[in-house]
C-alpha cells in the first residue's frame, strides 16, 4: 500500500516535472495556479490546522512578499529568485510583530488581529508611496519567465507539503496538535506552548511570503488590491477546511478539487463565489469537520497520518 | 506638514472623538455580550451591523422615513435574523473548540456579505440626512453625528439598565458568569444564548442605522467594525461589560487623534498599533477584566 502510494507519487511529480514540454501556455498559467493554492492552502494548515489557532489574515504575507520582492527587483535589481525569498523573509518579520503579543495569549485575540492585519498592510502600502508607488502599483521589468516561475511554484508547493510530513509525524507537530487538542494540558505537560505556536506561525508566514513574490514577477504589475485580497484569505481556508485541516494531504486535495472546480463551473458564476465558500465552509464546520479527507479515511480505512 | 496645531483643533477633534466613541461601545457591547455568554467571538457581527445599515437605507430611500424612526425597524429586525443564526447554526458550536465558532461565523459572514452584493449591488450609498453642522463659539459639530451620538448613549444606557435591573438582564449576567451554576439555579442556558445572540444583533443593526447618516454604505463595510469592535473589547478587558464603554471612547479618541497629528489614511493603522500594545503591555485590558 505504502509503497504503490509512494510509486504513484514519484511518477505523478516526474510527469508535473516533464509537462512543460508539451503544455500550451494556457496550461502553464493553470498549473502554476494550482500550486500557488496548493502552497497557500498548505501553509494555512500549517498554523491553523495544527495548533488551532485561526488565521484570518493569512493573504497579508502574500502581499508583503509580493511588496518586498517587487521592491527589491525594481529599485535594487535583484533576480527575482531571491527577491521571493527575501520576500518570504518579510512576511516572517511581520508574522514575529504580530505574533509575539498574539500568540502569547489563549483564546480568540489572535484570530481577530490577522482579521485586522490584511487591511492595515493595504493601508500601510497605499500610504508610503515613495517605496511602493501606492494606489499606481509598481510594474516589474518585462520577462517572460512562466515556465521558470511554473517550477519555483511547483517546487513550493512541493516543499511545504513535505514540510507538512516532516512537522505532522514529528514530536514538534504532536506538540502543535495537542496545543490544538488542550493547550492547557499541553502547558501541564511541559510544553512551552508561546514558543511553539510562533515557530509554526512564522514557517507559516514564510510561504506566502515568498509565493507571493513568485506572484509579483508572474503577473509583473501589483498594487494594494490586487495583492491584500481578502477573497485570497477566504480561498485559502476554504481549500484546507474542504480537503481537512491537520492533515498532510487534505489541503493538497482541497486546492486541487476547489481549484478545478472553480475554473471549470464557478468562473461562470463569479458573482456566486463567496455565498458559495461561506456554504462551504458552514457545512464542513457543522457536518464534517475533518472535510473529504476525514471522510475517505474512514470509509476505506486509510491511515490517520495522511 | 505644516499645518498649525491649535488648541481650538485639539478640543475639537477630541469631542468628534468622544462622538465616534459612544457608537463604537454600543456596537462592542454586543460583541461582548456574545463573548461573555457564549465564548464565541462572533465574526459575523460588523456584517449584521451593515445589515442594519440597509434597512435603514432602504426604509428612508423606498419610504423616505426618518432615519433615527428606522431603528424601530433595523433592531427588530436583526434580533431576529440573530436569533434564527443562533438557533439554526451558532448553537451548534456553542460547545465545540474555538475554531469552530470561529470558522462558522466567518462562513456566516462572507456568506451575507455576497448576499448583500447580489441583493444590494456594491455601489456606495448614502443616507442624506440631517447635513450641516451646529456652530457653537469656535466649534463646529456635524449635526448627524452629534444626534447618532445622542441615540447611542440613550441605547447603550438602556442596554446597561436592562442587564442590571431585568430579570432577563440578570440571567444572561448569571449565565455569563458560569452557565454550569446558571442552568443549576434553573435558568434555560439555551435560551439566554439566543436571547443574548438576538439582544447583541441589535445592537450591531442600531450602530447600522446610526452610521448609515455618517457614512457610506456598501456591503463590505462590517469587516472594519467587527475587528473595531474586538479592539474595544480588548481595551476595556473582556468580559468586562462598563469596560466597553472606555474602550469605545478611547478608540474614538486614539483615532481622531491621529487623524489630526498624522494622516486620516493612517488612522486605522494606529488603531492597530493600539491592540498590539494592549496585547503585549496588559492583556486583560485597561480595566482588568477577567483574564482568559
Amino acid at each position: 500500500m505504502k509503497r504503490a502510494f509512494l510509486l504513484g507519487l514519484g511518477v505523478a511529480l516526474l510527469a508535473l516535472a516533464l509537462y512543460p514540454l508539451v503544455a500550451t501556455g494556457y496550461g502553464i498559467r493553470f498549473m502554476l495556479q494550482l500550486f500557488m493554492w496548493v502552497a497557500l492552502a498548505q501553509s494555512w494548515n500549517l498554523m491553523s490546522g495544527l495548533t488551532g489557532y485561526v488565521s484570518f489574515g493569512h493573504v497579508a504575507f502574500f502581499g508583503t512578499g509580493a511588496y518586498a520582492a517587487a521592491i527589491l527587483v525594481t529599485t535594487h535589481g535583484w533576480h527575482w529568485g531571491p527577491a521571493s525569498l527575501a520576500g518570504g523573509v518579510a512576511a516572517m518579520l511581520l508574522a514575529l510583530i504580530i505574533g509575539y503579543p498574539c500568540l502569547r495569549l489563549k483564546g480568540p485575540y489572535f484570530a481577530i488581529s490577522m482579521l485586522g492585519l490584511n487591511e492595515v498592510m493595504r493601508v500601510l502600502v497605499s500610504y508610503f508611496e515613495g517605496l511602493t508607488g501606492g494606489g499606481l502599483g509598481l510594474s516589474l521589468p518585462t520577462l517572460h519567465a512562466s515556465v521558470q516561475i511554473y517550477y519555483t511554484m511547483g517546487l513550493a508547493a512541493v516543499a511545504v507539503t513535505a514540510a507538512a510530513y516532516f512537522i505532522i509525524t514529528s514530536r514538534f507537530g504532536l506538540r502543535l496538535m495537542t496545543i490544538r487538542e488542550d493547550e492547557i494540558a499541553a502547558e501541564a505537560m511541559g510544553i512551552d506552548t508561546a514558543r511553539h505556536k510562533l515557530y509554526a506561525f512564522l514557517l507559516s508566514a514564510f510561504v506566502p511570503g515568498v509565493v507571493g513574490g513568485f506572484f509579483a514577477r508572474d503577473t509583473g504589475y501589483i498594487e494594494p488590491i490586487a495583492v491584500f485580497p481578502l477573497f485570497y484569505t477566504i480561498t485559502m481556508i476554504v481549500m484546507a477546511l474542504f480537503g481537512g485541516k491537520g492533515t498532510i494531504w487534505g489541503p493538497v486535495l482541497g486546492a486541487v478539487a476547489l481549484f478545478v472546480l472553480q475554473e471549470l463551473v464557478w468562473a461562470r458564476f463569479l458573482y456566486l463565489h463567496q455565498l458559495l465558500f461561506g456554504a462551504i465552509i458552514v457545512l464542513v464546520v457543522l457536518a464534517m469537520p475533518r472535510g473529504i479527507l476525514g471522510v475517505l479515511q474512514e470509509r476505506y480505512r486509510l491511515p490517520r497520518t495522511l | 506638514m505644516s499645518v498649525v496645531i491649535t488648541p481650538t483643533m485639539v478640543v475639537q477633534v477630541v469631542i468628534s472623538g468622544l462622538l465616534a466613541g459612544a457608537l463604537y461601545a454600543m456596537v462592542a457591547l454586543g460583541l461582548a455580550l456574545i463573548f461573555g455568554v457564549m465564548r464565541v467571538i462572533n465574526v459575523a457581527h460588523g456584517t449584521i451591523m451593515m445589515l442594519g445599515a440597509y434597512t435603514t437605507f432602504w426604509w428612508f430611500h423606498l419610504l423616505g422615513v426618518n432615519p433615527y424612526v428606522s431603528l424601530l425597524a433595523s433592531m427588530p429586525l436583526l434580533f431576529l435574523v440573530g436569533a434564527i443564526l443562533q438557533r439554526t447554526l451558532v448553537a451548534r458550536v456553542v460547545d465545540a473548540p474555538e475554531l469552530s465558532s470561529l470558522l462558522l461565523t466567518f462562513g456566516i459572514s462572507i456568506a451575507l456579505v455576497n448576499l448583500a452584493q447580489l441583493g444590494f449591488t456594491s455601489d456606495l450609498r448614502s443616507v442624506e440626512f440631517l447635513t450641516g453642522a451646529f456652530l457653537v463659539g469656535p466649534f463646529a459639530f456635524s449635526k448627524a453625528r452629534l444626534v447618532s451620538f445622542a441615540f447611542a448613549v440613550a441605547i447603550t444606557l438602556l442596554a446597561y439598565w436592562f442587564l442590571q435591573r431585568t430579570k432577563l438582564g440578570k440571567a444572561i449576567r448569571a449565565t455569563s458568569q458560569s452557565s454550569e451554576v446558571a442552568m443549576i439555579c434553573g435558568i434555560n442556558v439555551g435560551r439566554i444564548h439566543l436571547y443574548t445572540f438576538g439582544i447583541a444583533s441589535a445592537l450591531a443593526a442600531a450602530g447600522g442605522s446610526l452610521v448609515a447618516v455618517i457614512l457610506a454604505i456598501q456591503p463590505e463595510m462590517g469587516q472594519v467594525f467587527t475587528f473595531k469592535s474586538f479592539l474595544v473589547i480588548v481595551l476595556g478587558g473582556a468580559g468586562n461589560y462598563p469596560g466597553a464603554l472606555l474602550g469605545g471612547m478611547l478608540l474614538g479618541l486614539v483615532e481622531q487623534l491621529s487623524s489630526l497629528f498624522l494622516t486620516t489614511q493612517l488612522s486605522e493603522a494606529v488603531a492597530y498599533v493600539l491592540l498590539v500594545l494592549v496585547l503585549l503591555l496588559r492583556p486583560t485590558g485597561l480595566l482588568g477584566g477577567r483574564a482568559r
